[in-house]
């Protein structure tokens, strides 16, 4: 049973994991960068261990720093949150050798899953559809990989995540530039040069299943649709996925869970497939062995915890949870506010926040760290907060979405509140069901 | 020196002995669940078709959702449910087909642990509910020794009745249930090894109210004897009053005594506090110490009951006649075979002495539920009734209409009735209550899933404020806080 939790992690999932950790009446040590000492994680925690200076690669990057303070902080588990450290296998492997708990699945998991070739292996071991595609040492490798499977490619590094270093190629003339920078880049994002060419589905939604397991039982907590992206980075998501036929939903589930028995994975995940818009064909792309950014959809509908059910599960305990006791209702979705300026093409723009006001009301749910006066600082990701609407169906959750955008006042920085006001607006969207070239017609 | 747990009862009987059943809702329980689990607790009291009921009539909240997500955030402690085997919400005895559907859906939406209870100590009824939940899952059954002062209630009695529960493989374990606070530390010290004796291996818990303020006490004499495994307990305003004992109080005694007590104390202080809060935030009055009463120990009649008398009473001017009324209750009861003096049994009861204290004659009056009580429509009673009195009551034309009324349908006349691709769970609602009431529970959606006792009082405020579409733009200021409530926003 964990009774001290650090959390190495920052931002509104810091918050987010100290709100369910303080419910079990456990300790939080929230792990903060010099320049997050002052924020609303940092005020809410029980301690706080600063970890380094500001940028990410000293402090919430920094596995020695992380492992050294959880030490010295005498927690007996560490929660990573998402991002950061949260799918380092390395970093889970020097917690165990000093006796901490990883809140996450066991290193080897991670291994299994980190690396998209092996969790390809094990998804097609366990029966999963995958897309046609493989793994390209260097531009030739790569030319030969994308002529077997046919035009458009996409460009992915082996290591990556998060959409970092992915390339479309439509035709044979771009894909030797295109590979050259995808794998420069996939050297200095992830340390690992080796890219993945796998065929480009034209017109894919992005559909995911979130999985709970503790070793040996698992059980799926229904679909996400997270299609509308932008340059591979998610918006907005739904759960569950809407337009989907009953006999697709329900054969994306089993897949996923049959995944998660396969790997006695331990903890929460989630297991993201490529929907062919058109036809329904689904193909297993990965499995991320974390909490997800949009994980509060799937809470709203299910009214599970997943954080709380992480951490029991991660302390020691059996799920007690089992299939039949999941009963998604109704609809829900969120949006990612990040502080960006429209103006200038979405780039992050840090700041300090001169007022905050997020709408409140029946089936509304914010996440997020930042109130009047909180900083944005310029180290990390821009992301302010989420907003999560449910409602009985989806026309009511995003009726609902939309007057709660209309109501929400964010100043001091400029953020994607205009965008999601547009998108709430159009039709595509209304209709459900989009798939991930949205934003390509998007005005 | 014993190994003692504890089993808090704050959630079921602490919410019901103190705030009427109606205190705590879902949000309020899944709030402190997780942490009421990590205290070491050996089981939650938690749920009976009442507080089933009161969570869809009062609170529009399913029941069978707050049990399954409590059950989430506790895998280390048993919840328990308490039954008298054969209802489920509606007062009639229903069909076994339907009892052991019901039995199917506790245990599959997180039931570990059942308290079999019959008030008449009917052991074969007892037997009965005990298999079919067994039948339907793998949780414990715990059976009732429900204890009363009688001249039929001795130590031989209920060790003959804990022999014959005993012998049956569906029931796992025991506990002396005195639901009224009437067992001294005295009567403990010859009841529970008389109780013990008859069940050898099996385990013996004690459930002791302070009604008048001997719940303590009584529970501390029977860990002293060593034979008692689990004592009962109500957390912060929850225990004392008319509840079991306070939990860090108990805790704190079992040590002093030498007992030792596998409860981890700074999380019990911290769910004590979270309880401490809620009761500051609602308005909802703690439990406090109770004074001795000698008296209660002879008439057994509750606090409520006895002012809703007294009320009654007085509105017929006929006050003076209240120690008449007493006396009466007391010859009423042994007539009717000593029921035990738990609802719906006091009010049967001392409403009969009212009726023969104030009527022409004796039972000239008598109420439907006495009619039934004697028809054994509530079961077969502990000891048989005065043929005389017995016999005056079942002569009168009401008493065949009662006898007509048409018994609880059966389970398949019951699925024609709601059709065969119903949900369980909500079949089970609509087939006992109101359809109203279940289709406004199931209108309001799920349940919250926190609750913040800190913000409540808050949270009232500005609902009250938006409520008043006059005031567009409301300012709260004070040392330390700002509040703006803007037209338009609305607070749920």
């Amino acid at each position: 049973m964990i009774r001290r939790l650090f959390i190495a992690n920052r931002g509104e999932i810091a918050l987010r994991v100290i709100r369910s950790a303080q419910r079990l009446g456990i300790v939080t040590i929230l792990g903060a960068s010099e320049s997050d000492k002052d924020s609303l994680p940092a005020r809410l925690a029980d301690e706080v261990a600063i970890i380094g200076p500001a940028p990410a690669a000293q402090s919430y990057l920094d596995v020695a720093a992380v492992v050294a303070a959880a030490r010295a902080a005498r927690a007996d588990a560490v929660h990573p949150g998402y991002g950061f450290l949260s799918e380092n296998a390395g970093f889970a492997r020097d917690l165990a050798a000093a006796g901490i708990i990883f809140v996450g699945p066991d290193p080897a998991g991670l291994d299994a899953m980190g690396d998209k070739l092996a969790a390809r292996r094990v998804a097609t071991e366990a029966g999963l559809p995958v897309v046609p595609g493989g793994e390209a040492a260097d531009a030739n490798a790569a030319m030969a990989r994308a002529l077997e499977t046919g035009f458009p490619v996409l460009l992915k590094a082996v290591a990556g995540g998060g959409g970092k270093g992915m390339k479309r190629v439509t035709c044979a003339e771009d894909l030797p530039a295109a590979i050259s920078m995808a794998m420069s880049e996939a050297q200095a994002s992830f340390g690992n040069p080796a890219v993945y060419v796998e065929r480009f589905i034209g017109s894919g939604r992005h559909v995911e299943v979130q999985v709970l397991g503790d070793g040996e039982n698992a059980i799926h907590l229904g679909t996400r649709d997270c299609s509308i992206q932008r340059r591979f980075q998610k918006l907005v998501e739904e759960a569950p996925a809407p337009d989907l036929p009953d006999a697709v939903r329900a054969g994306l589930e089993d897949a996923a869970v049959k995944l998660t028995k396969r790997l006695s994975y331990r903890g929460a995940g989630t297991v993201e497939f490529l929907v062919d818009a058109e036809t329904h064909d689904y193909f297993f792309l990965e499995m991320n062995a974390r909490i997800q950014v949009e994980h509060p959809v799937t809470e709203a509908i299910t009214g599970i915890d997943l954080v709380e059910q992480q951490l029991l599960v991660a302390g020691g305990a059996k799920l007690t949870l089992d299939q039949s006791m999941i009963r998604p209702h109704g609809h829900a979705i969120e949006v990612r506010i990040n502080a960006e300026d429209p103006a200038e093409d979405f780039r992050p723009a840090p700041g300090v926040v001169t007022r905050a006001a997020w709408p409140a009301g029946p089936g509304i749910r914010i996440d997020s760290h930042i109130a009047r006066g909180g900083v944005v600082p310029p180290f990390y990701d821009s992301l302010i907060g989420k907003l999560i609407v449910h409602g009985q169906s989806r026309a009511e959750a995003v009726a609902g979405m939309a007057r709660a955008l209309a109501a929400l006042r964010i100043e001091g920085v400029p953020t994607t509140t205009g965008l999601h006001r547009r998108i709430m607006a159009d039709p595509r969207f209304m209709a459900g069901g989009v798939d991930t070239r949205f934003f390509e017609n998007f005005v | 020196m014993a190994e003692i747990s504890l089993v808090d009862v704050s959630m079921r009987d602490g919410n019901q002995s103190l705030w009427g059943a109606t205190g705590l809702n879902t949000a309020q329980m899944l709030q402190i669940a997780g942490a009421t689990d990590r205290v070491g607790f050996r089981a939650i009291d938690f749920a009976s078709s009442t507080h089933m009921a009161v969570a869809v009539r009062y609170f529009r909240e399913d029941p069978w959702e707050r049990l399954r997500r409590v059950h989430a955030a506790m895998p280390n402690t048993p919840l328990q449910y308490i039954t008298t085997g054969m209802r489920f919400i509606a007062w009639q005895q229903a069909d076994p087909d339907f009892m052991a559907l019901t039995y199917r859906c506790l245990q599959r939406s997180g039931i570990g642990k059942f308290i079999m209870l019959d008030p008449m100590h009917d052991a074969d009824a007892v037997i009965a509910g005990a298999r079919l939940v067994k039948q339907e899952g793998g949780a414990q059954v715990m059976a009732a020794l429900t204890f009363t002062l009688s001249e039929v209630h001795t130590d031989q009695f209920y060790a003959d009745f804990a022999r014959k529960l005993a012998a049956c493989p569906d029931i796992d374990l025991f506990y002396l249930k005195d639901p009224s606070g009437l067992m001294s530390a005295e009567r403990v010290r010859s009841l529970a090894p008389a109780v013990k004796a008859a069940i050898g291996g099996k385990s013996l818990e004690i459930h002791a109210h302070c009604t008048i303020g001997r719940g303590a006490v009584t529970s501390l004499a029977a860990a002293d004897l060593g034979i008692v495994d689990a004592i009962h307990v109500g957390i912060g305003p929850l225990g004392e009053g008319s509840s079991l004992p306070e939990a860090g109080r108990m805790l704190a005694n079992l040590r002093e005594a030498g007992h030792s007590v596998a409860v981890d104390e700074a999380m019990l202080a911290k769910v004590s506090d979270y309880w401490w809060r809620l009761a500051r935030a609602e308005a909802l009055p703690p439990g406090t110490p109770q004074a001795f009463d000698a008296s209660f120990t002879r008439h057994q009649i509750a606090g409520g009951v006895m002012t809703t008398t007294r009320r009654q009473l007085a509105e017929l001017k006929l006050e003076h006649r209240f120690d008449e009324v007493i006396a009466e209750t007391e010859r009423v009861r042994a007539e009717l075979g000593h029921p035990i003096m738990v609802t719906p049994f006091p009010q049967m009861v001392m409403s009969q002495a009212l009726f023969n204290v104030i009527g022409t004659e004796r039972y000239a009056q008598v109420s439907d539920e006495v009619l039934r009580y004697v028809m054994g429509k509530f079961g077969r009673p502990t000891s048989p009734l005065d043929p005389a009195v017995e016999a005056a009551i079942r002569d009168r034309p009401r008493a065949r209409e009662i006898e007509r009324e048409p018994s609880f349908p059966t389970l398949a006349d019951l699925r024609r009735k709601f059709g065969p691709h119903m949900a369980d769970e909500e079949f089970l609602l609509r087939a006992v209550m109101p359809s109203d009431q279940v289709d406004a529970m199931l209108a309001a959606g799920p349940s919250r899933g926190h609750y913040n006792p800190d913000a409540a009082p808050m949270l009232r405020l500005l609902r009250e404020l938006a409520g008043r579409p006059a005031a567009r733009d409301i300012m709260v200021e004070m040392p330390g806080l700002r509040l703006a409530l803007h037209g338009g926003a609305h607070v749920a």
